[in-house]
């Protein structure tokens, strides 16, 4: 018994429900199937401008009145621009459910997009980059994106100086114009609600709202680009990122994916954990993990290290994978399978999850997914599939980004099969 | 609503607190030390958070890789965290695996600190702290508690330093093990859809053989300083400043007021949002009430352009000057409470979340409150009372004032280290 519903709305929204009886909060998730990735190449920061602006002033009120109508009933609610999607998120307790999503359909459809606003946004976002420059971590997942998902799919939200400067709001009312309508909207919905009414308040609230047909869905391709570069920067410790091409979210094998992240990271008994930091203190911080834009899979390891240290972990990193083929235990990947079920299990359960898996679900798969379908996958992986799968999907185009005082040893990189450049 | 909190004390002094959630498939475990950084010696500033990764290390009955394996094998979400004033070991699992969580941590938490892993975990320390010296934001607050509190335990950072972590010894980290930890000193809390005797009796077999260790907390007063301060740090391309005063400590009625102002003044939709952030004087600019047991800060702070500092410093004291002049709008505060009401409501579903407030009203309450006396302590707050509370704790005069980033501002300010 899966109990979803799933179903498109007349105005053209795909939209999807899980019943949750018991729970005392209703959240709901609004994508628009428009982010960074659609943007044209001269105005990088522009699906993030917009997403900054929408909320500044409507038809009906001003940003501020906005604000405030959403905090007298109580929402806990967030926006953002990704690579794919401009998402809403909401949160609220159930009585105020229709008033809430009547605040999200009057800025989504009647925003007037305050040149004020805007100016202050551009001029903010500005700030924005600078300050990302004392984030290195979120430097090199900018650098590290670039080169992992080409200049289309991997910029950065907040673009660069010179395209926000060209910026104007001619420019995100096109966006706006030509990507925010119904028939681009996924909604996911989680709580105590009954699906008639979820439905009929979409209904209400976005019947018109442009053109119903389903349009600009086709998932943006990867341009993958391997290799090594250092970017030169004052810092303390050395920050390594390193990705290469993995299976997206529908293959086959993305639960075998996921289980391999879970052996090299799930937890402190996980390999990186274990063999970089606890057996030779080389680092406080490091992990593994993975993103999924549509039709792509990226698998990344990351570490941040003083740099004396910083050749020993890149090679440790890496020895790490390379040798799961020949040693992974039994025990190992039962762990590893234990850790994803029992965190969808307790962590997963929130309503706000719920909400957001079904959003995921019906973004991939096209349909809500059970999580015992997914976690039933899950269970089955075996040791044979992790091997098949590493020799399917072999690491031999490497993607690696170190930020810090110093490049990595040459002959290190090398040996790993990924040539080098400096900045 | 039935009063859903069980409370126990154990012979030897370790005290629980239970919090049954029948709608939740998971649960939730902790063991909470009334330890932190605040009880460091100045000579050994960082053991009790070094000591906290030590816990981790092995017991009479596990080594380090069996703790971390036995946590892995029932998918536990885990970690452990120390702050000034105490220090928290945690588990999140499903249900049927509590019993099996709480042995697990119960055992950690009489540690062997194995001699052997003690130098290994330190470079993980000196790393740590390499780590928060490039985040500009960890780098203020250090400082900031640095000169407020300036002669006071709570002047040294959480971390420690590089020198007094390097030179420790695992001898004095075994006595102040041995003192700080006893089972008077320590909180069981679990939530989440468990059977309260149950919990009782596990702790009963678990603990209860820890021998009590006589130690009285030696924690003293601050005094919360007023100057000027800057430390120039070149490589970073932000300045961040922040404006701190005294406040109400935890134990007071009136932290809830505090909390509520602050988050007027600096939370979300706050006025700093729209007279600081939406006038592009900075990208973020805050307000948050910090508390201990004894003590209390109002902290204004924001993070700009070098050049935007004077900008945001005026606009920071403006607003604070307001407030402090001019009574609130009621729609202010109920904003405040309509958004709290959702907010326990969304951490209701969670026994992690649940352990984080259960651990405040335990050591600063006296005792967990339900959910309708928190909302019924929010909703009390009137218009007067935020008046009232900033002619007790006013914000419009000089404060303390904390500048980092590459300009030494303002100048003629004593400098940092």
């Amino acid at each position: 018994m899966t109990g979803f519903t799933h179903d498109v709305l007349p105005c053209g929204i795909e939209y999807g429900i899980v019943p949750l009886p018991q729970r005392h909060v209703v959240s709901f998730q609004i994508r628009v199937l428009a982010g960074t990735a659609v943007e044209p190449s001269d105005k990088a920061g522009l699906a993030r401008l917009l997403e900054e602006t929408l909320d500044k002033g409507t038809q009906q009120r001003t940003g501020r009145e906005l604000s405030d109508a959403f905090d007298a009933i109580g929402a806990a609610h967030s926006s953002g621009a990704g690579r794919e999607t401009t998402t809403l998120s909401c949160s609220v307790l159930p009585e105020h459910f229709e008033k809430a999503v009547a605040l999200n359909a009057e800025l989504l459809r009647t925003t007037t997009l305050p040149q004020d606003a805007l100016t202050v946004n551009i001029e903010l976002a500005k700030q924005e980059l600078d300050a990302l420059q004392d984030d290195p971590q979120g430097l090199v997942d900018k650098y590290i994106s670039l080169q992992a998902y080409g200049p289309k799919l991997g910029h950065h939200s907040l673009g660069e100086l010179e395209t926000l400067d060209c910026m104007t709001r001619d420019d995100l009312l096109a966006h706006w114009q030509n990507r925010f309508h119904a028939g681009n909207m996924i909604v996911s919905v989680s709580g105590p609600l009954d699906a008639t009414r979820v439905a009929d308040t979409f209904e209400k609230h976005f019947s018109g709202f442009g053109d119903p047909a389903k349009c600009g869905r086709s998932p943006v391709p990867v341009e993958f680009t391997p290799g090594t570069t250092h970017y030169e920067k004052e810092l303390e410790q050395e920050q390594i990122g390193i990705c290469w091409p993995g299976v997206e979210a529908t293959h086959d094998d993305f639960e075998v994916q996921q289980v391999i992240l879970s052996v090299l990271s799930g937890g402190m008994g996980a390999r990186l954990f274990t063999e970089v930091r606890e057996k030779q203190g080389l680092v406080y911080w490091v992990g593994a993990w993975q993103e999924n834009p549509r039709g792509a899979g990226m698998l990344f390891l990351g570490a941040s290290t003083t740099p004396e240290k910083a050749d020993r972990t890149y090679t440790t990193l890496l020895r790490e994978v390379d040798r799961l083929a020949e040693d992974i235990t039994q025990d190992e990947l039962d762990r590893a399978v234990t850790g994803i079920v029992a965190h969808r299990e307790t962590r997963g359960d929130t309503t706000r999850s719920r909400g957001s898996e079904l959003a995921n679900d019906l973004f991939f798969f096209g349909r809500p997914v059970p999580a015992e379908e997914k976690l039933a996958k899950v269970r089955a992986v075996t040791i044979d599939d992790v091997v098949r799968y590493l020799t399917e999907h072999p690491r031999d185009r490497l993607c690696v980004v170190t930020l810090g005082p110093r490049p990595l040893d040459e002959a290190a990189t090398a040996a790993q099969g990924a040539s080098g450049t400096a900045r | 609503m039935k009063n859903p909190y069980t409370l126990h004390t154990l012979d030897n002094g370790l005290r629980i607190v239970i919090e049954k959630m029948p709608d939740v498939r998971s649960a939730a475990a902790g063991f909470m030390v009334d330890t932190g950084a605040r009880d460091d010696s100045p000579e050994a500033a960082g053991v009790s958070h070094f000591l906290e990764h030590m816990m981790f290390k092995g017991t009479s009955k596990r080594t380090w890789r069996e703790i971390t394996v036995d946590f892995d094998r029932m998918g536990s979400s885990y970690n452990a965290y120390t702050s000034e004033d105490r220090t928290m070991y945690y588990g999140w699992v499903r249900t049927a695996d509590i019993g099996k969580q709480m042995e697990l941590l119960a055992d950690m938490m009489r540690s062997t600190l194995p001699v052997e892993e003690f130098d290994m975990e330190k470079n993980v320390v000196l790393e740590e702290i390499a780590m928060s010296k490039d985040n500009l934001e960890h780098v203020m607050f250090d400082f900031l508690q640095e000169k407020v509190f300036e002669g006071h335990p709570l002047a040294w950072p959480i971390l420690g330093y590089e020198e007094t972590v390097g030179n420790m010894t695992r001898d004095q980290m075994w006595a102040y093990f041995q003192r700080r930890y006893a089972p008077g000193n320590v909180l069981l809390l679990v939530a989440g859809n468990v059977d309260p005797k149950a919990i009782i009796g596990m702790a009963e077999e678990l603990c209860g053989s820890w021998q009590p260790y006589a130690d009285a907390h030696q924690r003293t007063i601050p005094t919360v300083r007023t100057g000027v301060a800057s430390l120039q740090v070149d490589r970073f391309k932000q300045q961040v400043v922040a404006i701190t005063y005294p406040a109400v400590n935890a134990v007071d009625k009136r932290a809830e007021t505090a909390s509520a102002a602050a988050t007027i003044l600096g939370g979300e939709n706050s006025r700093f949002f729209w007279e600081i952030v939406q006038e592009g004087i900075a990208p973020r600019a805050g307000a948050f009430h910090l508390d201990y047991a004894d003590s209390g800060l109002m902290i204004l702070y924001g993070t700009c352009l070098p050049e935007n500092t004077e900008a945001l410093v005026d606009a920071l004291r403006r607003e604070a000057q307001k407030i402090c002049s001019d009574k609130i709008a009621p729609h202010e505060l109920d904003r405040v409470k309509n958004k709290r009401r959702t907010g326990l409501a969304i951490e209701a579903e969670a026994p992690y979340h649940r352990l984080t407030q259960l651990m405040d009203d335990m050591q600063f309450r006296g005792g967990p409150r339900t959910v309708d006396q928190m909302l019924a302590e929010v909703d009390a707050i009137g218009v007067d009372d935020i008046h009232t509370y900033f002619q007790d704790f006013p914000i419009n005069t000089e404060g303390h004032l904390t500048s980092v980033g590459p300009r030494l501002w303002p100048e003629g300010s004593t400098t940092g280290t």
